[in-house]
């Protein structure tokens, strides 16, 4: 279970990374980046996983789960929210100036 | 050039599967964990003495790692600052019109309970999982609501962007005041049990120290930041927008 | 249990690849948002309450409106001479 997990993660990083470099639309740049940041913390929660765990609440009854992925997954979760939203802004301010969200288009008025 | 564009997509997929590949041979050599050593073991065996809480994740991410969650709380701080200061020229020109009023008087019926739910998320975050962002994230979520159901001028007349702007700044001074109060102590900062705050019974509600009233201010800050960046996105244009885009479109066709 | 987490893994890559070829930017934004939610019962499963409540909510409420409410502010908007229809801006 831990194999296919870190597979998935590894898959839908380098999907992200795909993503990122080849697509024209400022849109899919950022939908990338958000791909590419859920793969990593996938990653990261899978790193802590013992088989046979239990979530990490106090009566604990076994061997419980490492908690310290979670907690820096917890921040991660709501800095990449952060982040994907000013990219969006600096995207409608492109727009603005450009009239366009084509990464060609825009270079090609620059010349 | 259709042929050129897909031969470059093709050769960029093969290149980050061989990366891909590359990642999985050094991850696939690590052998699965049975058992836990380093911090993490010391964190779950001492949490219930030292700090009182039942949620092990909480009790790290307020007690033994506060310094990374104020930073954090910063990094919000600041994206909100950048998104209001891009947006700060749209003047308010016309607000949208809202749903039907039917969706008005289901959406009525449905925000006390979300109100009540972002609450106890809030408040029992250190008994159960929860917490201050995710109660945060709920209430920025009532207030997109709000925006989509009844207008954005409706939104704006009740919850004025000056009221989440003071709400938070609270949230982020309540954040450092907590910490002063254990530096005052002579305990360091934002020290929990060893500033004095009281331990309580493990599995009271009023327990674990710090623990509750960070998640308040943690979950005031979140809130109303994110729903400021939402009201700042949501704004309408005015004309200098409308002109600014003939011009371009002009120049398109000479 | 193995055999429901490797469906759900598949269906997640499924739709990281949707989410990245679609030609429609709403087709894709959609499918992002689905994206969040299995990646919630991923967390599940691997005994992580805590981030799984954090993404359900954050993903799936938050981002996915700022995405839509980003593509309905770069529609192209009529001329300055006509009026503007009030009720398509969010």
């Amino acid at each position: 279970m831990i194999k296919i997990s870190y597979a998935t993660a590894i898959f839908v990083f380098c999907v992200g990374l795909y993503t990122i470099l080849s697509k024209r639309n400022l849109f899919k740049t950022v939908i990338g980046l958000t791909i590419m940041e859920a793969g990593a913390l996938m990653l990261i929660v899978t790193a802590g996983y013992v088989h046979g765990g239990v979530p990490p609440l106090i009566p604990i009854e076994g061997q419980a789960v490492n908690p310290l992925p979670h907690a820096f997954t917890l921040t991660a979760i709501v800095i990449g929210a952060s982040d994907v939203a000013l990219a969006l802004a600096l995207v409608i301010k492109v727009h603005r100036r450009y009239g366009t969200v084509d990464l060609d288009k825009i270079r090609g008025l620059k010349e | 050039m259709r042929l050129r564009d897909r031969l470059h997509d093709l050769v960029l997929l093969c290149l980050c599967l061989g990366m891909g590949w590359w990642l999985w041979e050094g991850v696939a050599a690590i052998d699965d964990p049975e058992y836990i050593i380093g911090p993490a073991a010391y964190y779950l065996v001492n949490t219930a003495k030292e700090t009182g809480a039942v949620n092990v994740v909480a009790a790290i991410l307020f007690d033994y790692r506060g310094i990374d969650t104020l930073g954090e709380a910063t990094v919000i701080y600041t994206t909100v600052c950048g998104v209001a200061m891009l947006f700060s020229k749209s003047k308010y020109k016309k607000s949208s019109a809202g749903l039907s009023f039917i969706a008005r008087r289901g959406i009525s019926f449905v925000v006390p309970f979300l109100f009540m739910y972002g609450s106890a998320i809030i408040l029992m975050g250190h008994l159960s999982p929860g917490g201050g962002f995710q109660g945060g994230a709920v209430f920025a979520t009532i207030t997109i609501l709000f925006c989509i159901v009844f207008g954005s001028s409706f939104e704006a007349s009740r919850i004025s962007p000056k009221t989440k702007e003071t709400i938070e700044s609270l949230g982020g001074l309540l954040f450092v005041f907590i910490g002063g109060v254990g530096l005052l102590a002579g305990a360091g900062f934002l020290a929990n049990t060893a500033a004095g705050f009281p331990r309580g019974q493990v599995g009271n509600f009023l327990s674990a120290g710090t623990i509750p009233l960070l998640n308040v201010a943690v979950g005031m800050k979140v809130g109303a930041g994110l729903s400021t960046i939402f009201y700042s996105m949501v704004k309408v244009l005015d004309l200098e927008f409308n002109e600014q885009l003939t011009e371009v479109m002009d120049n398109d066709k000479n | 249990m193995e055999a429901f987490f490797a469906f759900v893994c598949v269906f997640l890559a499924l739709t990281a690849l949707v989410a990245s070829e679609a030609s429609d930017i709403l087709s894709a934004v959609i499918s992002l948002s689905v994206f969040g939610v299995l990646m919630a019962m991923v967390f599940v499963i691997l005994q992580a309450p805590d981030v799984a409540l954090t993404q359900a909510v954050i993903n799936s409420g938050l981002v996915t409106s700022f995405f839509l409410v980003a593509y309905s502010q770069t529609q192209k908007k009529s001329l300055p001479k006509q009026e503007k229809d009030p009720g398509d801006d969010i």
